[in-house]
This record gives structure tokens, C-alpha cells and sequence, in this order.
């Protein structure tokens, strides 16, 4: 067999490479098995349920305010988003009320853990394409959210914060004044970030062009969040079903042009611009005190019959259906999980690609696995 | 290190049956019983070693789920591993340690082996937070492992959900005394 | 709940009409249950569980010892708080036929209150469904929706019509399937272009297994609830892929989990559990100790 083929190039032989699932850039237990024709990549196919730990199953068995720990442990990167997404579904379905200053609590937290988690995809994606600092600078940032989060809820990762129809504990004296420090502080760094990466040429050059996709392909496959929006399409479910007390904040939905890797990582920048921009509302609307609790019945039986909410969490439509039949616990519980669910185009967007375009085009989806296999 | 800390009752014949045995590496059963006799030399030589590989441990990223991140929350600025020579490496067979940081399920329990078994000796795990040690919140799920245990001989637990940085760091902490007590001849029980 | 709650109260005869004359003549003692029973919200519902034990062991107690016991017992706290003897209930020292009366004091003051002072839990959702708009609102757009199936895929396509809290809901014929998913997305009046949402879920008293999906019209703003049902023991669905291309690991995951195969799915297969898993989790059956799952 010669070497060089009948278009004069040299002859390479059809491969399959094992990616993961300990791999650094899978950002968890991620496999995929590629196959590859000397640099280029011919199908990719990904497999998941590594971390697959049966959550829907174990919720049939637990109260609603039980499930909530487990909520923290699907996206553990925005554990309040989850927190609230079950909430707010369980809420809708009792039609509580809940107290001004939880709502305004609620949203200040859930905002700055969309700033915690899109900070981490800034430094983790940056050190999957061989940058290595931004992942330290962006940790220094993310450990200031973390701190105050133990300091509201005890709790550094895993918070359980939301209580069906509030808040479990109010914010300690000074809290908030901390967070309003941070997001002075916050401003200054996301402009260091921007103008240290979002020009870089090494950057711009892994990141502009690939991985490109149509509005149309992003809703025929179902795709939310950024993975939608980086295709100029607006749809951001805090503007288009509102909910919580969103429609008080005045904010943009940034969206983006190309639909390329680099719109996806320049919206999480542009994104966490907002989310500050919320946060510093609600701290000069948020009421000097009250109660952060509703009344709420000490066992919580939803009204039989099924439930759907979904919410804008940070990787996308995050939701929760509920199915009950008038007990304590859900007859059924299933999670919409948005890194699944945008993960699914992959194997489409990697195929023609160079090998080395790989990582830069999962990373950019920004998955988190406990998410993806529940 | 100082090679003249040498407690006296390791030079007491009684005494020094009791403790448990030492296999150097690469050495037959007969230079190993000779040596144990003997002991002064090699023992320091042992403390060495111990002190070396205690000093530059390198796990192995095996990040498997909400632990991981505190993992890697470990390594980064605030906490920074780096000053422990804890540096993190990607290949199983530059790795020393094993921190297995989240929850096993049992389709990623035969990989996790493989992994062990890939890494060069000697090498350590550390089970990191209740999902790793025992199943934790996850020990009712029809696809979880009730413990990395079951799977890898574990050193060092460390309990949490997830474990807190300092946690982590006392936990690696830990290993490093064992590694060295162990080339003491001591029983770990009693660092 | 509440119902359930006074039930055991039925069973203890004696104490039961012990306590009512304290009940009644104390005003002061009755509003001030109503408030601690109100305050403390927990109290209506922790009152099942503080009675449920006595009932078994009251039945005998009450009968052997005489109600002459019971009547001092009951008699005793007129003035005093209502609190009292429910602290007693906890400690209960004196036998098990204080611990009747004691239990079905705050019963009885707390019924009242319940109907009127706890409308923000479940017993006041449970009495507006019926008329509450929203819902009307929504059949009333299930029913356009069916009208839009119908006039293309024959009366027998949509089986039901509903709402599922708030959303409208149509329960569309297996067969048909595909083409009203396929229907709606085209459709000039509807265009839900956009599959926001799919569950599986197993009805096993009902001896169906239903798929539900949600639809989203990003145009339009249309949000509809979809469902098809399937046998248990031959769970068969035609697949949506061809419609939606988002489904495939959805239905992935339902095939996985509850059983259910998807005719004409490209790439039918387990997704998160192991290729040599037995049974199938998510079903109301599934035993992990069974030994056909082994």
C-alpha cells in the first residue's frame, strides 16, 4: 500500500480515539469516541451516565423540601438556580406567596451564583484551550461569592438556601453591604478579563469560526440558554415568561452574531455584566427587613395533578415536572436538564473538524456532568 | 533530614518483632530479613523515600462530580495545593495519588480500577467526600457504588458534602504522615 | 388531611365529649387555641401524628378506665392555656387515659381555625380548580388545538382534552403521534417550533405508560402539553426524531429508564446505564433486588 493516496496527499488510515471519561477537558466523567482520519474528525459519538446517580428515582421516595439538597447536586455550579427551580415549580403549584424580601434574596443570590458558575467556564475553558492563569484569577473571584454564600447558608458548594415559599435564613447583618462591594470590585475584574482575553489573538483564533450553528438547528434540537442565544436569536426565559420579580430589573438579553465558540464565551462575559447589574437593583430595592418565610404548611402535599416550570438557570431552560397524586412526596419528578439536552449537537458540530478543535468545542457548551446524567 | 532520629526501641529485639514488617522493593525475602536485622542504614534510607514522595505528592484529576470542583477550588488561588508539592497531573501514570472526589456510580466503578491499576507504584487514594467513603446521599440509588472501597484500597477518608478545602488539605495532610510514619515502621493508628 | 386528622377523634368517645363543655364554655381558652393553632401553623399538622398513636392504644384505655378519670383531666385546664396539656402529651406521665383527652383538646379547638385560618396551604388550592379561570382558559384553548388536529387527522387522533394546570393538554392517539407533533410545528396557527420539555412517566395502577411533551411556539407564544399513552407490558411509541431532531436522547433516556421503544428512532440504545443493565429504574415495579433485575 503506498503511502500517498490518488490526490497526491498521504494516505492515513481510519482510527478511533477514546476521549474520556478521565479526561481534563471533559470537565467531569465525559466520554467520547471519535473517530478520526489523520487530523480531522469524522463522527464523534458521545457517551454518557458515568455520573448517572438515579436522582429522579430517589426523589418518588422524599418530601419536597428533602429533594431540595439533591436539586444542589445536579448543577453543582449553580446549586441556588437548581434550589430555585424546584421552588418555584413546587410554588406555582400551591400558588404561594412569597415574602418581598426572600424574592429580592432569592434573586441577589441566584444572580451572583450565575456570575460564580459563568466565571468558572471562563477559567476552565480558558485552561482547556492552554491558558493557564485566567483559571487562577477567575477562582480568586469565585472564592469572594463562595465566602459569602457559606456565610448566608453555611454551605460552600452544595447550599440548600431555598425553602418551599422562602428562604431559610435571612441574610447576617452586613451581608449585603458585602455584596454590594463585591460588585464594584466584580466590575473592575470583568473589564480586566475582557481586555486581557476577549482580544487575545491566540484566542481569537481557536475560538472564531468553529463550531458554528443556525438559530433554526438550536430550536429544532431544543437548545437553551447561551447555546441559543449565541445565535442572535433572544430568548431568555427572565424576559419572555417572568418570573420570580425579574420584571422589575431593567437588563439586557445579550445575544450573539455567528453563533460561533466565541459568541458562547463572550456572552457569559456580557451575561455576568447583567447579572451585576440585577444584583445592584435589587440591593436598592431590596426592604430594610420582614419575613423571609411564607406560611407555609409544615408538610407540603401539592394538589394532585402534573406541573411544569422552568426557569433561565445558567446553562439554560432549566425545569422541573412534577407529577402528584395529592401526597407528601411527587408521584414523579423528571428535570429538564439543559447541558443534556444541549449537548445532544455535538457529534454534529465536531464532524469535518480538526482533532484540536475538539476541546474548544465541547468546553464551549459549557455541560456539567452531574447535570447531564442526574 | 535528620538521619540519627532513630527512637530507641527499634534497637530493642522484642520490641522490634512486634512491629509490622517492612518489605524493601526489589529485594529478595533474604536481603529483606537481613536488612530488617540490620535495619540502620536502609531504615534511613526508607525515611528518605518516604519523606521525598511525601513532599511531591501528585494526584491524579479524577474529578467525578460536586466534589471536583472543590477539588479544583483546592488547587487554585486561594488554597493553592502547589506549597504541599501537591501538583495536579492529568496521566494516571505520572500520578501518585488518587483523590476520588464524587460519586461512583457503577458503570464508572471498572474504569476507576483500570485507572488504579494504570498508576505506578506506590501509589495512595484518598476518598473524598460521603459519596466516595460510603455512598452518601446517593446510597439508596439502584446505580451508585456504596464506596470507592469496594473498588480501591482507600488511606485517607475524608468526610463532607462536599468536603471543604481545609478539609481536603487536612485530609492530604494525613497521607503524608501515614507515608512517612509507615516508613518509620509504625502502625498508622498510632500517628 | 384535616379529615384524616379528626378521624381518631371518632374512635374516643368519652374523652372526645370530655373536652367539648371545656370547649365551649371557655371563649377565651377557644380563641386562644385558634391563635396558637394558627400561629403555629405546624400545630394542625403535627396534630395527626401526636394523635395517631393514641387512637390504637385510647380505644382500650378509654373503655377500661372510666370517663370519671378522664372528666378532672379535661375539666382542669379551662383556664388554663391550650398549650398546657399538649405539653402533656408529650411527656405523659399520667397514663394513657389523660393522654386521649389532652390529644383531642387541641383537635377539636383546632378544627375550627383550620377551615378558616389555613387557606394559604393545600385545602384552599384543592376548593378553586374549577373555576379558576386560568385553567378554564387554558381547555378552552385545548379544545382550538383539538379543532386544528381534527380537521387534519380525523376525530380519533385526540383522545382527551384538558388542562394540565394551566397549560392546555391533549392526549393525542399513539398512531398519530408524529404527525400531530409534526402538525402543530407547521401549522400557521400554532408553529411550535420549539420542543422545550420531555418526560416519561409510568402509570402503573393505570396500566399505562404516557410520554408528555411540552411545546413552545417562540413566534406565536403558545405553550401546549402533549401527551400519548402506551400499554405497559408492549410500551411501543412511534419516535419524534424525524420531527424534532432534539428528542433522540430524550427518548434515549425514556427507552433507558422506563421502557419504552421508540419505532423508528435512529439510535435506540441505553444511555445512562450500562448496556448489560436489567429492567428499567423509572417503572413503579422495578426492584433492584429482584431477582430477574440481578
Amino acid at each position: 500500500m503506498s503511502l500517498i493516496d490518488e490526490k497526491d496527499q498521504v494516505r492515513t488510515e481510519e482510527m478511533l480515539l477514546n476521549v474520556g471519561p478521565q479526561h481534563p477537558s471533559t470537565h467531569g466523567v465525559f466520554r467520547l469516541v471519535v473517530k478520526i482520519s489523520g487530523e480531522t474528525i469524522i463522527d464523534a459519538e458521545p457517551v454518557i451516565g458515568y455520573l448517572h446517580r438515579g436522582t429522579e428515582k430517589l426523589a418518588e421516595d422524599l418530601q419536597y423540601t428533602q429533594i431540595i439538597p439533591y436539586t444542589d447536586r445536579l448543577d453543582y455550579l449553580a446549586a441556588m438556580l437548581n434550589n430555585y427551580a424546584l421552588c418555584h415549580t413546587v410554588e406555582e403549584a400551591l400558588g404561594l406567596e412569597i415574602p418581598e424580601r426572600a424574592e429580592y434574596l432569592r434573586v441577589i443570590v441566584m444572580e451572583l451564583n450565575r456570575i460564580a458558575s459563568h466565571l468558572l467556564f471562563i477559567g476552565t475553558y480558558l485552561l482547556d484551550l492552554g491558558a493557564m492563569s485566567p483559571f487562577l484569577y477567575v477562582f480568586a473571584e469565585r472564592e469572594r461569592i463562595v465566602q459569602m454564600f457559606n456565610e448566608i447558608c453555611g454551605a460552600r458548594l452544595t447550599y440548600n438556601y431555598m425553602r418551599i415559599g422562602g428562604l431559610r435564613w435571612d441574610a447576617p447583618p452586613g451581608w449585603l453591604d458585602q455584596v454590594r462591594a463585591f460588585v464594584g470590585h466584580m466590575r473592575e475584574q470583568l473589564k480586566m478579563y475582557d481586555d486581557l482575553i476577549t482580544g487575545n489573538e491566540i484566542f481569537l483564533n481557536r475560538v472564531r469560526g468553529i463550531g458554528v450553528y443556525d438559530t433554526e438547528t438550536a430550536l429544532a434540537h431544543g437548545m437553551s440558554g447561551i447555546n441559543l442565544r449565541c445565535t442572535g436569536f433572544e430568548w431568555d426565559l427572565r424576559r419572555k415568561k417572568p418570573y420570580s420579580i425579574y420584571d422589575r430589573f431593567d437588563f439586557e438579553i445579550p445575544v450573539g452574531k455567528n453563533g460561533d465558540c466565541f459568541d458562547r464565551y463572550y456572552l457569559h462575559l456580557l451575561e455576568m455584566r447583567e447579572s451585576l447589574k440585577i444584583v445592584e437593583q435589587a440591593l436598592d430595592q431590596i426592604p430594610e427587613s420582614g419575613p423571609v418565610l411564607g406560611k407555609v404548611p409544615k408538610l407540603i402535599r401539592v394538589p394532585a395533578g402534573e406541573y411544569y416550570s422552568g426557569i433561565e438557570g445558567a446553562r439554560g431552560e432549566l425545569g422541573f415536572y412534577i407529577v402528584s397524586d395529592g401526597k407528601d412526596k411527587p408521584y414523579r419528578m423528571k428535570i429538564r436538564k439543559p447541558s443534556f439536552v444541549n449537548l445532544q449537537l455535538l457529534p454534529k458540530l465536531l464532524r469535518g473538524q480538526n482533532m484540536a478543535n475538539l476541546i474548544a468545542i465541547l468546553g464551549a457548551v459549557d455541560i456539567v456532568l452531574g447535570e447531564v446524567d442526574a | 533530614m535528620d538521619l540519627s532520629r532513630l527512637e530507641p526501641h527499634r534497637l530493642d529485639p522484642i520490641r522490634a518483632r512486634q512491629l509490622p514488617v517492612i518489605e524493601y522493593e526489589g529485594l529478595t525475602p533474604e536481603e529483606n530479613a537481613e536488612l530488617r536485622r540490620g535495619g540502620v542504614m536502609l531504615n534511613s534510607l526508607e525515611q528518605l523515600k518516604a519523606w521525598a514522595r511525601s513532599n511531591s505528592l501528585w494526584p491524579l484529576t479524577f474529578g467525578l462530580a460536586c466534589c471536583a470542583i472543590e477539588m479544583m477550588g483546592t488547587g487554585a488561588s486561594h488554597y493553592d495545593l502547589d506549597r504541599f508539592g501537591i501538583i495536579f497531573r492529568a496521566s494516571p501514570r505520572h500520578a501518585d495519588v488518587m483523590i476520588v472526589a464524587g460519586t461512583v456510580t457503577k458503570k464508572m466503578a471498572p474504569l476507576l480500577r483500570r485507572l488504579y491499576d494504570q498508576m505506578a507504584e506506590p501509589k495512595w487514594v484518598v476518598s473524598m467526600g460521603v459519596c466516595a467513603t460510603a455512598g452518601g446521599p446517593y446510597v439508596k440509588s439502584y446505580s451508585v457504588l456504596k464506596g470507592v472501597d469496594q473498588v480501591v484500597p482507600v488511606d485517607v477518608y475524608i468526610p463532607g458534602c462536599p468536603p471543604s478545602p481545609p478539609a481536603l488539605i487536612y485530609g492530604l495532610n494525613l497521607l503524608q504522615e501515614k507515608i512517612r510514619n509507615e516508613a518509620r515502621g509504625r502502625k498508622v493508628a498510632q500517628a | 388531611m384535616n379529615e384524616e386528622g379528626r378521624k381518631p377523634e371518632k374512635g374516643l368517645d368519652a374523652p372526645a365529649t370530655a373536652s367539648k363543655p371545656a370547649n365551649d364554655q371557655g371563649s377565651a381558652a377557644e380563641s386562644e387555641a385558634a391563635k396558637s393553632s394558627a400561629e403555629a401553623n405546624p400545630a394542625t399538622d403535627a396534630k395527626p401524628a401526636a394523635e395517631a398513636k393514641p387512637t390504637a392504644q385510647a380505644k382500650t384505655a378509654a373503655e377500661v378506665k372510666p370517663a370519671a378519670e378522664a372528666k378532672p383531666a379535661a375539666g382542669e385546664p379551662t383556664g388554663e392555656p391550650v398549650g398546657e396539656p399538649a405539653k402533656r402529651v408529650a411527656t405523659g406521665p399520667d397514663g394513657a387515659a389523660a393522654k386521649p383527652t389532652a390529644a383531642a383538646k387541641p383537635a377539636a379547638a383546632a378544627a375550627r381555625p383550620a377551615g378558616a385560618a389555613k387557606p394559604a396551604g393545600a385545602a384552599a388550592k384543592k376548593a378553586p380548580p374549577p373555576p379558576d379561570p386560568r385553567a378554564e382558559a387554558a381547555k378552552a384553548k385545548a379544545e382550538q388545538v383539538k379543532a386544528a388536529i381534527v380537521a387534519r387527522l380525523g376525530e380519533a387522533a385526540v383522545e382527551e382534552v384538558g388542562a394540565a394546570h394551566f397549560v392546555p393538554m391533549l392526549v393525542i392517539r399513539k398512531q398519530d403521534w408524529p404527525s400531530a407533533v409534526d402538525l402543530l410545528r407547521t401549522h400557521p396557527d400554532w408553529k411550535t417550533n420549539y420542543l422545550e420539555f420531555m418526560a416519561g412517566t409510568d402509570y402503573k395502577d393505570k396500566g399505562y405508560i404516557e410520554v408528555v411533551i411540552y411545546l413552545q411556539s417562540t413566534e406565536l407564544g403558545h405553550f401546549l402539553c402533549l401527551k400519548t399513552r402506551t400499554d405497559r407490558d408492549k410500551a411501543e411509541i412511534p419516535s419524534l426524531c424525524s420531527v424534532f431532531p432534539g428528542v433522540n436522547w430524550e427518548e434515549r433516556e425514556i427507552y433507558d429508564l422506563l421502557g419504552v421503544t421508540f419505532t423508528g428512532h435512529p439510535d435506540l440504545r441505553r444511555i445512562m446505564l450500562w448496556d448489560d443493565f436489567k429492567g428499567h429504574p423509572l417503572r413503579k415495579d422495578y426492584n433492584e433486588w429482584d431477582e430477574r433485575n440481578a
